[in-house]
């Protein structure tokens, strides 16, 4: 089991300012009880100060100031311009002006030792950590984040290790801006990571939801549109699912054909807030506002 | 106040036969479970899972939505739930009634062991899966498999029914049923009077007078 969630603001707010990240905190805390292994959030919208943002880790916080002076000079000789850089604890991020190809910049970083990437986003960042949403809000803060839609997840594990590289949300290599949550598991999983790795695509984790980021990713790479991607994950991907989806300038969510698991909506002229209980839904909205269930086989998305 | 303090001071309360109402319950799980003697509990807001699940005697009624398996394994009793309920409402019911006055999720009635459904509005896919006895009345639309693998009990549908599961059967609606359904429906408030396709068991799964392999074996 585990906890989903998914906020838009829409057009009522100046743009960017929303409180994403703590309306994210808030509807993960109400969700603890379906997973307190670890927790994560993207937040999307928020920043205009790079054409990229990075989010790293490293599994040794004495040797960050190291990683992080490697992960510049890789950014460096791929023609990246650092605009600033931060590390605490384990996590390294980095914005950076950029005007190349992506993968490139990606195998740049991972290149450098002791590196993983979490995420490159030209709008948003993920930010996981292991245990409850309350924990991943004091470290890293995540309540102060602004921005205009974001997803986010508790994890209770079942299908890979408890760390921070299983954690949600799961960056969509090397795709800017594609981040997926899921709860469920995938049963066809191998089969699909063998397809994509064939295609030269590479995965950072053993977690099946990974495979998620990288179908829909490919997707879009291939001109699909996000609403065809997701309806095409329904037919495609096989087992229990209730995913959401965020990318540069939209949200979305895919139930498996057995809506084995549980998704609410409440939307307001000002927001849309997703779930996969109502109790997260009314610690951000009142219950006056109209819920919907979506059913078995249902996709839809939002765009800003 | 925890939702086992909830329920704990619920059950007092119902001793006595008293009417309760509890204030912003916010959808958390588990309100009102484990009543077991005929009281009125009416909760003003959202409940999340297994509301008013384990539950004989009480009449409870929500002004908001429920979560998933509303009123599960219901001996006796009555719940009537204005907003949505979520999947496998009314799951297990050996007894009593379940009202739902919006749509219903997936799996509505799954595993009923008797008593009544009524959805004003939708319900999803897998209606009535593996259902024993029981009836239940969907005053909207379906979604498919309708009635998979049931056993025993009764599926009536007023609007646009899902593919049929498999082993369930159309079957025709009399007029003393008709009248019945109309019946309860009142009971709810509805006033409308629409006509059902009725959906039964087709029995062919049924193997309950062979005997097992192994058991033959004994013999």
């Amino acid at each position: 089991m585990c906890g989903i969630s998914g906020i838009m603001y829409k057009t009522g707010r100046s743009r960017g300012s929303a409180p994403i990240g703590a309306d994210l905190v808030k509807m993960l805390e109400s969700l603890t009880h379906r997973g307190r292994d670890s927790s994560g959030v993207t937040v999307a919208g928020g920043r205009d100060e790079a054409d990229l943002i990075i989010r790293l880790w490293t599994d040794d916080a004495t040797r960050a100031s190291d990683v992080l002076a490697r992960s510049e000079e890789a950014l460096l000789r791929a023609g990246g311009v650092v605009v600033s850089s931060q590390s605490w604890g384990e996590f390294l991020r980095i914005a950076v002006n950029y005007e190349g190809e992506i993968p490139a910049l990606a195998e740049a970083l991972l290149s450098a030792e002791g590196v993983e990437l979490h995420s490159i986003g030209r709008v948003s960042e993920v930010i996981k950590d292991v245990g409850t949403p309350f924990d991943l809000d004091r470290r890293h803060e995540i309540s102060q984040l602004k921005g205009t839609h974001g997803i986010g997840h508790v994890r209770m594990a079942t299908e890979s290790r408890v760390d921070i590289s299983h954690a949600h949300p799961f960056w969509a290599y090397p795709f800017p801006d594609v981040t997926v949550v899921h709860n469920g598991q995938l049963t066809n999983y191998h089969k699909l990571k063998r397809a994509f790795e064939d295609q030269g695509h590479q995965f950072q984790t053993e977690n099946d939801s990974e495979v998620i980021a990288v179908y829909l990713a490919d997707k879009l790479a291939r001109g699909d549109s996000l609403d065809s991607a997701l309806r095409d994950s329904v037919e495609n991907l096989d087992g229990t699912f209730t995913y959401l989806v965020s990318t540069e300038d939209a949200l979305g969510y895919a139930k498996d054909p057995w809506s084995a698991k549980p998704l609410v909506i409440m939307e307001t002229d000002d927001a849309i807030a997703i779930a996969s209980e109502e109790v997260a839904l009314l610690s951000v909205f009142h219950e006056e506002v109209d819920r919907v269930e979506p059913q078995e086989s249902e996709v839809m998305t939002w765009s800003l | 106040m925890t939702a086992r303090q909830i329920n704990l001071r619920l059950k007092e309360l119902a001793r006595d036969g008293a009417e309760v109402e509890l204030l912003n319950p916010q959808a958390r799980h588990n309100i009102a479970v484990g009543i077991l003697q005929p009281c009125r509990i009416k909760v003003r807001g959202s409940v999340g899972y297994f509301a008013a699940s384990l539950m004989d005697g009480p009449e409870v009624t929500v002004d908001g939505n429920a979560g998933w398996a509303l009123g599960d394994n219901m001996m006796s009793g009555r719940i009537a739930v204005a907003g949505d309920a979520g999947a496998s409402v009314a799951s297990t019911i050996r007894g009593g009634q379940v009202f739902v006055g919006g749509n219903a999720g997936a799996r509505a009635g799954i595993s009923m062991k008797g008593g009544t459904l009524v959805v004003r509005g939708n319900t999803g896919f897998l209606t009535g899966f593996m259902m024993q006895k029981g009836r239940i009345i969907v005053c909207g639309d379906t979604g498919e498999a309708v009635g998979d693998s049931m056993y025993e009990g009764v599926i009536y549908v007023a609007g646009k029914m899902g593919s049929l599961g498999s082993d369930a059967r159309i079957d025709e609606v009399s007029e003393e049923e008709l009248m019945e359904i109309w019946g309860t429906l009142e009971e709810f408030g509805i006033s409308e009077k629409p006509r059902f396709t009725k959906i039964v068991s087709a029995k062919r799964l049924y193997h309950f007078d062979s005997l097992e392999r192994l058991e033959k074996t004994v013999i």
